[in-house]
């Protein structure tokens, strides 16, 4: 357990704040317990939860070890997940690492139904149990949040600004390769396309008045790359690639409109 | 041929005829009490500007503010007032169509005549303000054609041979349709539409449009102008300019509009701040937005709006796009 208390205390700074408030409206495949609106109460049962799935998960390998993909039950990695409270938990609150743990549960999975060296499989076990590890770092600072009241305001208060905006493109980015992830490819699309059409089309014609170049760019992302990346069914990776590429241009998009927006004339 | 602005960015035009003034905003009273706001989303932020201003100018002045996309938020006043209750004291909407659904439901209160003869003539409605415009445009790519070669007619755009670009699933052009159905009827919309989809570009939206132009992947397009006038801005040697087509749907002139809802002066004096000097010019200096009361410069590298035609249309007509939808679906285009 110390080790573990370790982990978690060096993970927690080197989690970033805007995401930790990432919340917004959470959408899950099923319906997002009230729970998540407590957290603090709940955070023992989610460190219960984590370690229960760890010893599912090695149960499952060990079996495949045991007596290869017939005695196994690989599918079951899923269903484990589905069953905890803190897949909640982990969506409405960081969602880079519920994207990491569908890649490391397909990892584990995959490994299995391919019959891969029993090696190959504790690798992704391992990336899979960092990941949630990660998770329940991230919820207990989360937890604090709630506590003192911020993540509440942000989740009902909508960007009104366009720098608010465009940090609200990058939380839904980040909800994009969490569905990719999912092996929802169609919800991740939809995704982008809404998030084009409903966010990105309400700023861009103030950024194309600082860089032109910028904003034909992401077009390209949006309208093009990205889309494309998930329908040819490209790596989880190659399309986390893509979002950190596009998440990396809003940032600079967010300058350059903090910068134009001290320039600004006054209305009165 | 279209009438066209090919070297922008030019000295500020004045505004349409002369016949009214901008009210200076230290003639208006100042604002004390509560209102909420319903306000469409999609201008980019700087609506939001005028709001904070106003509230800091008015001290004893709180504005709440419930923000969503305009057509979603007219309907919820509609279903608001069906179920007996009205959250909204007033409804600033970006475009004239979800006026429309307002002023049919008998929702919106008749404004003062004072206050609507500050705009344009042919902007003056009893129960709504518009507060800004915006035009149709034909952006040109302007190393592959001339202002000449652009037709002025937008009806004979499908035989124009041009190679065209369009964003059909986009607000502002469904808005345009709109226009030509009730100008030139279903049928030769269908037409239209039919002829335009069998060559065109499809663009997700119309800043998308404009880039497409400037790059030369299509020749024309369709776009409001505020895009032309942006992508100018901050790629001044862009290759592209805006040509106009005349007294047809092609150049139509559309709103964003306020509306109030709730009785009293405050309401009313709120939407007095929105029709002032300050704020018009705020808006057309920095959104590109076309100011509609008198007085007031329009955006930088737009024509003179009176050297325009645009087709005289009531803009709350727009607000029912559902035959209009139906009837881009039917031929394809969506």
């Amino acid at each position: 357990m110390n080790l573990q208390k370790l982990k978690f205390d060096s993970l927690i700074p080197a989690l970033g704040l805007a995401a930790m408030l990432a919340a917004g409206n959470a959408a899950a495949d099923g319906p997002i317990g009230d729970h998540v609106n407590d957290l603090q109460a709940h955070l023992l049962e989610y460190g219960d939860e984590v370690v229960w799935l760890i010893e599912q998960f090695d149960g499952i390998v060990d079996t495949y070890e045991s007596g290869g993909l017939a005695a196994s039950n690989p599918e079951a990695v899923m269903e484990h997940w589905e069953a905890v409270i803190f897949h909640d938990a982990i969506e409405t609150n960081y969602i880079p690492i519920y994207a990491s743990i569908w890649q490391g549960l397909f990892g584990v999975r995959q490994a299995i139904e391919a019959e891969a060296p029993v090696a190959d499989v504790r690798v992704q076990q391992a990336m899979l149990e960092q990941s949630l590890w990660q998770a329940l770092g991230a919820v207990k600072m989360a937890a604090q949040f709630q506590q003192r009241g911020l993540t509440a305001v942000i989740e009902v208060t909508e960007a009104t600004t366009p720098t608010e905006t465009l940090d609200e493109i990058k939380q839904r980015l980040d909800r994009v390769v969490a569905k990719y992830a999912e092996q929802l490819p169609e919800e991740a699309t939809s995704i982008v396309f809404d998030t084009y059409l409903t966010r990105f089309e309400g700023v861009e014609g103030i950024l194309i008045e600082q860089d032109a170049e910028l904003v034909v760019d992401l077009e390209v992302d949006f309208n093009v790359t990205l889309p494309q990346a998930m329908e040819s069914g490209a790596s989880l990776d190659n399309v986390r690639g893509v979002v950190q590429a596009m998440q990396s241009k809003l940032d600079r998009a967010k300058s350059l409109l903090e910068e134009a927006e001290q320039n600004r004339a006054s209305v009165f | 041929m279209s009438g066209a602005m090919g070297s922008l960015p030019l000295a500020p035009a004045s505004g349409f005829a002369q016949s009214s003034a901008a009210v200076p905003v230290d003639e208006l009273p100042a604002l004390e009490g509560e209102l909420t706001l319903y306000l469409g989303r999609g201008e980019g932020g700087l609506y939001e500007n005028v709001l904070a201003a106003v509230e800091e100018r008015n001290p004893d002045f709180t504005l709440n503010i419930r923000r969503g996309p305009t057509a979603a938020l007219a309907n919820a006043i509609v279903a608001e007032a069906e179920a007996g209750v009205r959250r909204a004291d007033v409804f600033w909407a970006v475009d004239s169509g979800a006026i429309g659904v307002i002023n049919e439901a008998g929702l919106a209160r008749d404004l003062p005549d004072d206050l609507t003869r500050q705009l344009q003539p042919g902007f003056r409605y009893p129960q709504w303000a518009p507060v800004t415009g915006r035009i149709r445009t034909l952006p040109f790519n302007t190393e592959q054609l001339s202002a000449e070669r652009v037709p002025a007619d937008v009806m004979s755009l499908p035989e124009s041979g041009l190679a065209i670009g369009w964003a059909p699933a986009y607000a502002s052009f469904q808005s345009f349709v709109t226009a030509m159905r009730l100008l030139e009827g279903d049928q030769a919309t269908a037409d239209w539409l039919r002829g335009i989809n069998e060559t065109a570009t499809s663009y997700a939206g119309e800043l998308g449009v404009v880039m497409g132009v400037e790059r030369g992947e299509v020749q024309v397009g369709f776009a409001n102008h505020y895009y032309t006038l942006r992508l100018k801005s901050g790629m001044p040697d862009a290759r592209v300019a805006m040509a106009f087509t005349k007294n047809d749907a092609g150049c139509l002139v559309n709103a964003s509009g306020i509306l109030a809802l709730a009785g009293g002066d405050l309401p009313i004096d709120f939407i007095r701040y929105l029709l002032t000097r300050e704020v018009q010019t705020y808006l057309a200096n920095e959104a590109f937005e076309i100011p509609l009361v008198g007085g007031v410069a329009t955006p930088r590298g737009l024509p003179d709006l009176a050297s325009i035609a645009p087709p005289e249309i009531d803009l709350t007509l727009l607000a029912d796009l559902r035959p209009t939808l139906d009837l881009m679906r039917e031929v394809g285009v969506l």
